[in-house]
């Protein structure tokens, strides 16, 4: 390959590194918690189930009580009021599977 | 006290400080001699004042005043209204209660359910959280559109706007007149006077469940079933919860675990003296649900022989 193609695909290739590095962000600046789309989700999608908590199995109610608490820490990053908000709703749906759970594993 | 005072034939020595002091000595019926019935009425009078001051501003023992069908579940909040120069907030739980189910605001909008303990401040607000969720000046409810809450900025003439909620102590004109709005409504004893559940049932009120935006769309709840409790009291008759009538308006999140943590049925035992202070039960049975008063209304089974 001839020198001079070389050095433009190198250059290209630079730009290209050069771009990346500058228009993605990092995967941590991106966050471990979740985006202002995905907490929503999460969360909407946890709170939902409490009215079929009675039908749910241990094993289920388990889990969103492990899903509540993966989510707390994202929605600790949240501005106020945002936060105490949602955070005394999470609360109060984490409570209450952990109560059905306690009451379904007591029978 | 006899000890400072020198009787005399035809009168008394002594200091002014001896002179009350018998005074009160014969006042308490030991009096001898010749001191006046004017400071022994004069003693009484004061005995008097101060027993009535005594019992007035005493805590216990003295009858609460039930309030009116128009002030029962009225609350107010001040954790920062006085502090900003504002008069405190006055909220009429009957007017909200007849458009929106409890669940709506104290699940979903996330009021605490003890008076104040949210601490709302106006910048939440003005940011849409809160009162101002509904209160935005922007939504539209049953054909109404619902004023703003709380704004940075606001014109001199909109200061009666304020008053609305911060009302505490001024003569404020409500949009909503009780006695007008519930008319109609099925009557209960006590409370607000209304019979809340069969105004839904009969249609006067349609509770609102969902505001779009802030409410998680939910499955309808499976309805749970009614259950006995047994009175401690001997030939009280049995209490009948009814869960259907409950979780309609409550949905589960927000009586268990927070004011109900028993997870066994029965397993925790209240008390009605418990209850009147406020718990379980009372946290809304005597608060903003028909108060305690309405004792067939819980104790409705009739003892079984």
């Amino acid at each position: 390959m001839p020198y001079k193609t070389r050095s433009v695909i190198g250059k290209i290739l630079l730009l290209c590194w050069f771009l990346t590095a500058i228009l993605v962000p990092p995967r941590d600046y991106c966050g471990t918690a979740y985006s202002q789309e995905d907490w929503r989700k999460e969360f909407n999608e946890i709170c939902s189930k409490t009215e079929d908590t009675m039908t749910f199995s241990v094993e289920e109610l388990r889990r969103l009580v492990d899903r509540c608490d993966a989510l707390k820490p994202g929605i600790e990053k949240l501005e106020e009021p945002q936060r105490k908000v949602t955070l005394k709703r999470l609360q109060m749906c984490r409570d209450f599977y952990a109560f059905v759970l306690e009451m379904k594993e007591k029978k | 006290m006899t000890s400072n005072i020198h009787l005399v034939e035809g009168g008394c020595s002594g200091t002014r400080e001896d002179f009350i002091g018998i005074t009160a000595f014969r006042a308490l019926g030991c009096g001898v001699g010749t001191i006046g019935g004017f400071m022994k009425k004069v003693f009484l009078g004061v005995v008097l004042v101060l027993a009535i001051a005594g019992m007035t501003l005493a805590e216990t023992g003295v009858k609460k005043r039930r309030p009116l069908p128009f002030e029962y579940g009225r609350v107010v909040l001040n954790n920062y209204s006085e502090k900003a120069g504002l008069s405190p907030v006055v909220f009429n739980h009957w007017l909200h209660r007849a458009k929106f189910t409890c669940r709506l605001c104290h699940v979903d909008i996330a009021f605490a359910m003890k008076a104040g303990t949210t601490a709302i401040k106006a910048s939440d607000n003005m940011r849409g959280y809160y009162c101002g969720t509904c209160h935005n000046g922007k939504m539209v409810f049953q054909g109404v559109r619902i004023f703003e809450s709380c704004s940075k900025k606001f014109p001199p003439e909109d200061i009666k706007r304020c008053d609305r909620c911060h009302s505490l102590g001024k003569n404020v004109k409500p949009e909503y007149d009780f006695a007008k709005f519930t008319e109609r409504f099925p009557k209960e004893r006590f409370g607000n006077g209304i019979d809340w559940e069969k105004s839904e049932a009969d249609g006067y009120i349609k509770p609102a469940d969902f505001l779009e935006g802030v409410s998680i769309p939910r499955k309808s709840l499976s309805i749970q079933k009614d259950f006995a409790l047994s009175p401690k009291v001997e030939g009280m008759p049995e209490i009948i919860f009814s869960h259907k009538k409950h979780t309609v308006w409550n949905g589960c999140e927000l009586c268990h675990p927070e004011i109900f943590m028993g997870v066994k049925k029965g397993a925790t035992k209240y008390s009605m003296v418990e209850i009147i202070e406020g718990k379980y039960c009372g946290v809304c049975h005597n608060t903003v649900a028909f108060p305690l008063l309405d004792c067939q209304r819980c104790h409705t089974k009739p003892v079984q022989s």
